[in-house]
C-alpha cells in the first residue's frame, strides 16, 4: 500500500473503514486494494479533475454575502463511503418506520389531534410549534400525505450504532449533489464500480416524478408537474433546476405562474397551461402572500386557496415543519409506538427538552457537556457545541434559553464515526453523517445511498456545508461478502 | 444568450483583424485616433469608451472592447451575461450547451486568459472565438428544433446582421470621406473581409478587392452565411417558426418586418445602394433591425406577460422592475436551505 494510509489513526472513534489500526472492514477491502495502490500525486491528481468538472459543470452554491455572486462546489472527498447490505435494510425499514409515523402523527394533528387527546403528547409542546399552521387545520391533502419528500439525517455514534438526528420534513436540499456525486465517481473510478456490487442512484428523478404524480387531482391522467423555486439567487437554484431537469418538468417562479378561478396556470409562450402538482422549495412563509407573510414577492397569492379546494397539490404539504420542530423531534418514538405499535427500529438521540422545567435545570448545569440547537434552526445555525464553547459563549446561551426555553433543546455530543478523508497528501479522519432521502409517494421508497456529510475541519462534529462542511458519495451494496461478521446490532 | 455569445464572437475577430491590419500597415503614417475610431463605431459603445478616456488610442480601445469589467459590451462582459442567461435557462439548454459557456466564462475570468491576453492577445481571441464555435456547433447538435432552437438562431442571426452592418458602415465613412493612408485602403477592405471570415470566400466569389463588389457580397449575397441578407432571411425564418404565417393583417408584427426586410435585400442591387450612399442605406437598415428587435420584445416579453383576462388578482403586487428583483433577490436568498 501507498504512503496514502500511512499513519492513519483510527483513534477512539468508530471508523468506517478500520475496526482498528491497520485491520480493514471486509466491505473496504476492494477499495483500499484500489484506491491505496495510488500515488498520493495520482489520487491528488484525479481529486483536482473532478473538482475541474465540478466546476466546469456548474454543480455550485451561491455564497451569500459576496457582490460578485461567487459560486463555489460543494467540497467533495473522492473516497466513497460505503454501507453493506444488512445495515441498509435495517436503516430503510428504519427510515420507512419513521416517515410514515411522521404522516400519520401530521394527519392526526391537523385533523381530529387524537394524540393529543388521548395525552401521548401534550398539547402546548405540539400547538407552539412556529411551523404549525392552525389555519389548515381540517383540510383534506391528496392521500393524507404531508411529507413527500424527507432527508433524514443519521448519525452513528462511537459503537457504530445509527441514530436519527433530525428528520428535515420541509424542503431537505441535497439530492442534486447525490447524483452528481455518483457520475463524478463513475470517471474517476469506473473500474472499482464495476468490481462492486453498488446499488444505482441515479433512478431518482424518475421516483422522485413518479411520487409526485401521485398527488395530482385523481380525474387527471398526465399531471403537469413543476417545481417552484425562490429564484436564480437562491442558493441551492442549482439543485431546483437540476432535479427539474432530471424529472423533465418546467422550473418555475413565483410570477410565472397565476390563479384563475382557484386553479393554477403557467405562462408558456403558447399561453396559460394548468399545473397539477407544484414541488416546491419555497418556504411556507413566502408561497402565498394572502396567507402567509404578505411581504413576499416569491409566492402566489392564492395558491393556497387552489390546494385546499384540491386543484392543485403541494409537495411537502403545509406545516411539515411541525414534525421538524426539534423540540417536537423528540416525540417521535412516541409517535412510532402510539400510531404504528412498533419500536423505533432507527432510535432518536437523547434529547432534554428546555419548555420542561427539570430538563431545562439539566441543560443550564451542563452546558459544557451538552449541544444546544435552536428548535427551528437549521444548516447548523443557532447552536451550541458545548465542549468548544467559550465562558461567554455558554453565558449567553444560558440567557437565550431562560428566556425562551421552548426555543431551545440540548442533546449529549455524539462521537460521530468518522471515514478517512483526503488532507494535502494522505488520509485522516473526519467525522460524517448520512442523509438519505425518503420518498412517499403510492409507497414509500428510499434511495439506496444519500449524501455522506463530512465535517472537513480537524475535529468538528458540524457537517453543513454552510459550515464548512463537504460530502462523500455514498455506496449502498446489493449482496455483502459471505465473511461479512454479524451486522452491528441495532441500538435499542 | 445566443446573442452575446456572438457578439463576443464577432468583437474577437475584429480586435484580431485589426490588430493584424495594423500590423501590415505599419504604425507610421497613421493616426491611431483615426485608425481605432471606426472600430469603437461598430460596437456600438463610443460614449461609454468616451466617458472611460479623453483620448482614443490603440491601447485602451482593445482593452475597453476585450476585457474591462466597466464596458457592458466588453467580451469579458458578454461572456458572462452568455452564461448568466444560459444559467436562468438551464433547465432548457442541453448540458453540454451549459458546459461549454460555463467553461467559457471560466476561462474568461481567470488568470489565465488575463495573461495570455497581456502576452499575447491573438490567443486570447482565438480561444473566444473556437468556444464560440464549438458553442453553435453543440448547440446545433443537441438543441431539438423547437421553440429553444428558434430562440437561438433569432438571437445569433440578429447580432451577426447588425454587427455586420456596423462594419460595412465602417468602411463606407472610410472610402468616401478619408485616406488616412493611401496604401492602406486596400488592405482597410481586407481586413474587412477577415473581420468577417470572408475573406477566402469572397476571393472564390471575384477575384479582385473590388469595394463594390465586396460590398454586394457582405451585404446581399443570400450564400455567404455571415451576409446581413442571410442573416435576415435566417432571422425571418425563425420567426415565422415562432409565430406562424398570418396573411394581412393576422400576420405578426415581427414576420412582417422581418419579412419586408427580406424581400427588399433580394430585389436590391449594389448600384442602388450606392445611389442612396453606403451610410444612408445602412442607417435605414439600422432602424429596420431595431424595428424587428422592438417588436419581437412586444411579442415575446410584453405580450406574453398580458394575461388573457382583464382582471387582475387584486394582492398582485407590480413594483416598479427593478425594485421588483432586488427585493426577490433578497427574498430568495432568505430561504433557508434544510
Amino acid at each position: 500500500m501507498s504512503s496514502l494510509f500511512r499513519g492513519y489513526q483510527p483513534e477512539s472513534f468508530f471508523d468506517e473503514v478500520f475496526a482498528g489500526p491497520g485491520a480493514t472492514r471486509p466491505h473496504y477491502g476492494a477499495m483500499l486494494g484500489n484506491i491505496g495502490s495510488l500515488s498520493p500525486d495520482d489520487y491528488s491528481a484525479l481529486q483536482r479533475t473532478v473538482d475541474a468538472a465540478f466546476l466546469r459543470q456548474g454543480v455550485t452554491f451561491t455564497v451569500y454575502g459576496d457582490d460578485k455572486g461567487t459560486e463555489r462546489i460543494f467540497p467533495f472527498d473522492l473516497m466513497p463511503r460505503i454501507i453493506p447490505q444488512r445495515e441498509w435494510e435495517m436503516v430503510e425499514a428504519g427510515l420507512i418506520q419513521r416517515i410514515t409515523a411522521l404522516n400519520l402523527f401530521l394527519n392526526d394533528i391537523y385533523h381530529g389531534q387524537k394524540i393529543i387527546a388521548d395525552g401521548v403528547v401534550p398539547a402546548d409542546l405540539v400547538l407552539s410549534a412556529s411551523h404549525y399552521r392552525p389555519e389548515f387545520r381540517g383540510i383534506k391533502v391528496p392521500h393524507g400525505i404531508y411529507i413527500h419528500i424527507c432527508g433524514t439525517d443519521l448519525v452513528r455514534d462511537g459503537k457504530g450504532d445509527y441514530y436519527v438526528l433530525e428528520d428535515n420534513g420541509r424542503c431537505p436540499s441535497g439530492a442534486s449533489y447525490m447524483l452528481e456525486n455518483r457520475n463524478a465517481m463513475k470517471r474517476a473510478f469506473p473500474g472499482l464500480l464495476h468490481s462492486l456490487p453498488v446499488r444505482p442512484v441515479d433512478e431518482y428523478g424518475t421516483m422522485l416524478r413518479e411520487t409526485l404524480a401521485h398527488l395530482a387531482p385523481p380525474t387527471v391522467i398526465d399531471p403537469v408537474i413543476v417545481v417552484l423555486t425562490p429564484g436564480i439567487y437562491n442558493s441551492a437554484y442549482f439543485e431546483h433546476c437540476y432535479l427539474a431537469k432530471q424529472m423533465g418538468v418546467p422550473i418555475v417562479e413565483g410570477r410565472d405562474l397565476i390563479m384563475r378561478n382557484d386553479r393554477v396556470f403557467m405562462r408558456t409562450t403558447k399561453g396559460l397551461e394548468q399545473v397539477h402538482v407544484i414541488y416546491r422549495r419555497i418556504d411556507d412563509d413566502f408561497l402565498d402572500p394572502q396567507v402567509f407573510r404578505k411581504d413576499s414577492l416569491l409566492g402566489v397569492p392564492g395558491i393556497i386557496n387552489a390546494y385546499r379546494k384540491g386543484h392543485v397539490a403541494l409537495a411537502n404539504s403545509i406545516g411539515t415543519g411541525v414534525a421538524d420542530d426539534k423540540a417536537v423531534y423528540a416525540l417521535v418514538p412516541k409517535m412510532i409506538k402510539y400510531y404504528l405499535d412498533q419500536d423505533p427500529i432507527l432510535p432518536n438521540v437523547t434529547t432534554y427538552l428546555g419548555v420542561d422545567p427539570k430538563e431545562c435545570d439539566y441543560i443550564l448545569n451542563n452546558l459544557e457537556q451538552l449541544v444546544v440547537k435552536a428548535v427551528n434552526e437549521s444548516g447548523g445555525y443557532g447552536m451550541l457545541m458545548g465542549p468548544s464553547s467559550t465562558a461567554k459563549e455558554r453565558a449567553d446561551f444560558a440567557e437565550r434559553i431562560k428566556a425562551n426555553p421552548r426555543n431551545y433543546i440540548a442533546q449529549p455530543v455524539l462521537q460521530l464515526s468518522r471515514h478517512p478523508v483526503f488532507v494535502d497528501d494522505h488520509f485522516e479522519g473526519r467525522h460524517i453523517d448520512l442523509r438519505p432521502y425518503v420518498l412517499y409517494g403510492d409507497r414509500v421508497r428510499v434511495v439506496p445511498g444519500g449524501l455522506t456529510r463530512v465535517a472537513l475541519k480537524k475535529g468538528s462534529l458540524v457537517v453543513n456545508s454552510s459550515q464548512g462542511g463537504g460530502s462523500k458519495d455514498t455506496w449502498v451494496l446489493w449482496e455483502d461478502r459471505p465473511d461479512m461478521p454479524a451486522a452491528t446490532p441495532p441500538a435499542a | 444568450m445566443a446573442r452575446y455569445v456572438e457578439r463576443a464572437e464577432n468583437f474577437s475577430r475584429l480586435l484580431l483583424s485589426t490588430q493584424d491590419l495594423l500590423l501590415d500597415a505599419g504604425a507610421e503614417g497613421v493616426d491611431e485616433a483615426q485608425f481605432w475610431q471606426p472600430i469603437l463605431a461598430t460596437t456600438g459603445d463610443e460614449e461609454a469608451y468616451n466617458k472611460l478616456h479623453a483620448k482614443v488610442r490603440g491601447k485602451d480601445v482593445t482593452e475597453f472592447l476585450a476585457l474591462r469589467t466597466d464596458n457592458p459590451n466588453s467580451i469579458l462582459n458578454c461572456i458572462r451575461a452568455a452564461r448568466e442567461n444560459a444559467r436562468t435557462v438551464r433547465d432548457q439548454i442541453s448540458n453540454d450547451v451549459w458546459e461549454c459557456l460555463n467553461g467559457l466564462r471560466l476561462f474568461a475570468e481567470s488568470d489565465e486568459s488575463q495573461a495570455m491576453y497581456h502576452a499575447q492577445s491573438a490567443l486570447f481571441y482565438e480561444r473566444v472565438l473556437s468556444r464560440s464555435y464549438e458553442f453553435q456547433g453543440i448547440a446545433d447538435s443537441t438543441t431539438p428544433r423547437g421553440e429553444s432552437w428558434h430562440f437561438l438562431r433569432l438571437g445569433t442571426c440578429l447580432e451577426r446582421a447588425d454587427k455586420m452592418s456596423r462594419l460595412l458602415d465602417t468602411c463606407s465613412a472610410l472610402s468616401l470621406e478619408m485616406s488616412p493612408h493611401q496604401e492602406a485602403r486596400p488592405l482597410r477592405w481586407a481586413a474587412l473581409l477577415r473581420s468577417c471570415s470572408a475573406r477566402h470566400a469572397f476571393q472564390a466569389y471575384h477575384r479582385k478587392p473590388d469595394p463594390r463588389k465586396i460590398i454586394e457580397y457582405l451585404l446581399l449575397d443570400e450564400t455567404l452565411p455571415r451576409s446581413v441578407a442571410s442573416c435576415i432571411a435566417e432571422v425571418h425564418t425563425a420567426l415565422l417558426a415562432l409565430c406562424g404565417t398570418g396573411v394581412g393583417a393576422q400576420m405578426p408584427e415581427p414576420v412582417r418586418h422581418a419579412g419586408r426586410l427580406r424581400a427588399d435585400l433580394a430585389y436590391t442591387t449594389v448600384e442602388e445602394v450606392l445611389a442612396t450612399g453606403l451610410h444612408d442605406f445602412i442607417d435605414d437598415l439600422q432602424t429596420r433591425l431595431n424595428q424587428i428587435g422592438d417588436s419581437i420584445f412586444r411579442t415575446f416579453v410584453l405580450h406574453a406577460n398580458e394575461l388573457p383576462e382583464e382582471e387582475e388578482p387584486e394582492n398582485v403586487m407590480t413594483p416598479a422592475l427593478g425594485a421588483y428583483h432586488t427585493d426577490q433577490e433578497e427574498a430568495a436568498q432568505q430561504q433557508q436551505q434544510q
